[in-house]
């Protein structure tokens, strides 16, 4: 088994209506790793995601899961999809079935899983989730974030060891930011390679192990996520700089280095806390 | 809407939809055994009395919801008995009602009405999903299932489009006159269209993002207590018909 669980290798797309929406990508996705990508509305990180879960096929390139080239029979397309599993930006277009526990049963009744195994898994998933007491609901009557805890739920019982998430927090109260954040870190924890579509650069340089940065369907760069997250041209595409690098760098301009501290601040809560350990140390 | 929370908020909401399912079945075979207009009143009452009394759906919300069938079928029975006559001297076309027509018309009509009591029964105590996998077990074709599942989510996420957009179109004064009004009314209708075909493109790849080749599968809800229940239903469901066919 190689370390690198998903890999695109030189892969362009153009859609029927001639938009060139990737241009020459090439990635590879670490086995457990968090990952971001950025990118301005456009800059082909939807297109991608349909790559990894063979929706769409590259036009030039190719794309791999295990080093394996993907296999797009229906066979090899069924099992692609049970170990990928890819959560859309807009809840309604993903979820078509009456009740909450029905949607749920969708992606493992369609693995061809026991009936038994099925309700087994769909428990789980909307445990996981925190929509155990909604599960008799009909989904036309949940609240935007709880529709978007259903999707996740609707991949996690298909028990995949990657799962892609198009722009998760978009539309999502702080409360709810943080707990979808606490479900992220729980599927982390328990080794899944997480792979996360964000305009929050914040949540971004915070959350992630590794970033990619797309630009018009071409890669801008990948790698360290703090490290590609600071990077000047990535800084000037995206518009912004995470906020709590450009603290420390300004704190450390008038001669407060939180670098005594043995690690960086990536987070606001990690900044706060080595502020107020640097102002504990000077008193 | 109102149907729909009925459905999903009524006193036999955990009942089995196999019990419901036949006890409306019941109902409706009741209505054409029975052999006079006052069997299939009969009828009609006993299933409204269970939806409102057993299945707890408040009398108002009853009434309200079977207010449009009803004057279908005032309009109906109404114009069974009026028939149009060409071959009056005068005036060329006359209206005329049949006397003799009325005992078939009043059988006809009664019947109907129990018929539709019997629907709403299940319709207002038994949610749209658990219909579907009752159809299921009937052997429904599959086909016609997965449509009528599509159909009904898509009728919320449409309604919830239409509303979205004429929202929008108000806050910039689209339905001021009628002039306007009617042009708002073609950029709704155009733009629906468009959505239409988006969002089913994207509820396609959604369905193909999980694995499916076709056919929708769910798992089916359980129901605690299901053999009594539907003893229950059978016995009283049978006692109506054999009522209906009894009684003069």
């Amino acid at each position: 088994m190689t370390d690198d669980i998903l890999t695109l290798d030189s892969v362009s797309y153009r859609y029927p209506d001639g938009t060139q929406a990737l241009d020459n990508c090439s990635i590879r996705i670490r086995r457990g790793a968090r990952i971001a990508v950025l990118g301005t509305n456009g800059a082909g990180k939807t297109t991608m995601f349909l790559h990894l879960n063979g929706i769409l096929r590259p036009s030039t390139g190719q794309a791999s899961l295990n080093g394996v080239r993907l296999d797009y029979s229906r066979s090899g397309l069924k099992s692609l999809r049970s170990q990928v599993g890819l959560v859309f930006q807009n809840p309604d277009s993903q979820l078509f079935s009456a009740s909450v526990r029905e949607d749920v049963s969708f992606g493992p009744m369609n693995m061809g899983l026991t009936e038994s195994e099925v309700r087994r898994r769909v428990e789980e998933a909307l445990l996981a989730v925190g929509m155990t007491e909604n599960a008799e609901r009909p989904v036309h009557n949940l609240s935007y974030g709880q529709k978007k805890r259903v999707c996740i739920a609707g991949v996690l019982a298909m028990q995949p060891e990657v799962v892609v998430l198009d722009e998760p927090m978009a539309g999502l109260d702080a409360t709810m930011q943080e707990e979808l954040t606490a479900i992220l870190d729980l599927l982390h924890k328990s080794g899944m390679t997480i792979i996360i579509a964000t305009h929050d650069l914040d949540f971004a340089y915070g959350w992630a192990d590794e970033a990619i940065v797309l630009q018009s369907g071409r890669l801008l760069a990948s790698g360290n996520a703090t490290e590609i997250l600071t990077q000047e041209n990535v800084c000037k595409v995206l518009g912004a700089k995470p906020l709590v690098a450009e603290i420390n760098r300004q704190l450390s301009l008038i001669g407060i280095d939180l670098r005594d501290i043995d690690y960086m601040p990536r987070t606001k809560r990690e900044l706060l806390q080595a502020i107020s350990a640097q102002t504990r140390q000077e008193n | 809407m109102l149907t729909e929370q009925s459905a999903y908020s009524n006193r036999w909401r955990q009942v089995s939809p196999v019990a419901k399912g036949f006890f409306s079945l019941c109902g409706m075979v009741a209505a054409f055994t029975s052999s006079s207009p006052r069997a299939a009143l009969l009828v009609s009452l006993t299933m409204t009395a269970a939806a409102v009394l057993g299945a707890g759906i408040p009398t108002v919300r009853y009434l309200r919801i079977a207010t449009t069938p009803l004057l279908f079928l005032l309009a109906s029975g109404l114009s069974l008995l009026v028939s149009l006559d060409f071959g009056n001297p005068v005036t060329g076309v006359s209206l005329h009602m049949a006397q003799s027509e009325i005992p078939r018309v009043l059988q006809v009509s009664c019947r109907s009405l129990a018929c539709l009591t019997a629907l709403l029964f299940l319709a207002l105590s038994t949610p749209l999903s658990d219909i579907i996998a009752l159809l299921r077990r009937c052997k429904v074709p599959a086909t016609l299932l997965d449509m009528m599942t599509l159909c009904y989510r898509t009728l919320f996420v449409l309604s919830e489009a239409v509303h979205e957009t004429m929202t929008a179109q108000s806050a910039r004064l689209g339905y001021v006159s009628l002039p306007i009004a009617l042009r708002s009314l073609g950029g709704l209708v155009s733009n629906l269209i468009v959505q239409v075909w988006q969002r089913s493109m994207a509820l396609h790849t959604a369905a193909e993002a999980r694995g499916n080749d076709g056919a929708l599968r769910f798992l089916e809800n359980r129901y605690a207590g299901s053999p009594q229940h539907i003893t229950i239903a059978v016995a009283s469901g049978v006692a109506m018909i054999a009522l209906t066919v009894l009684l003069p």
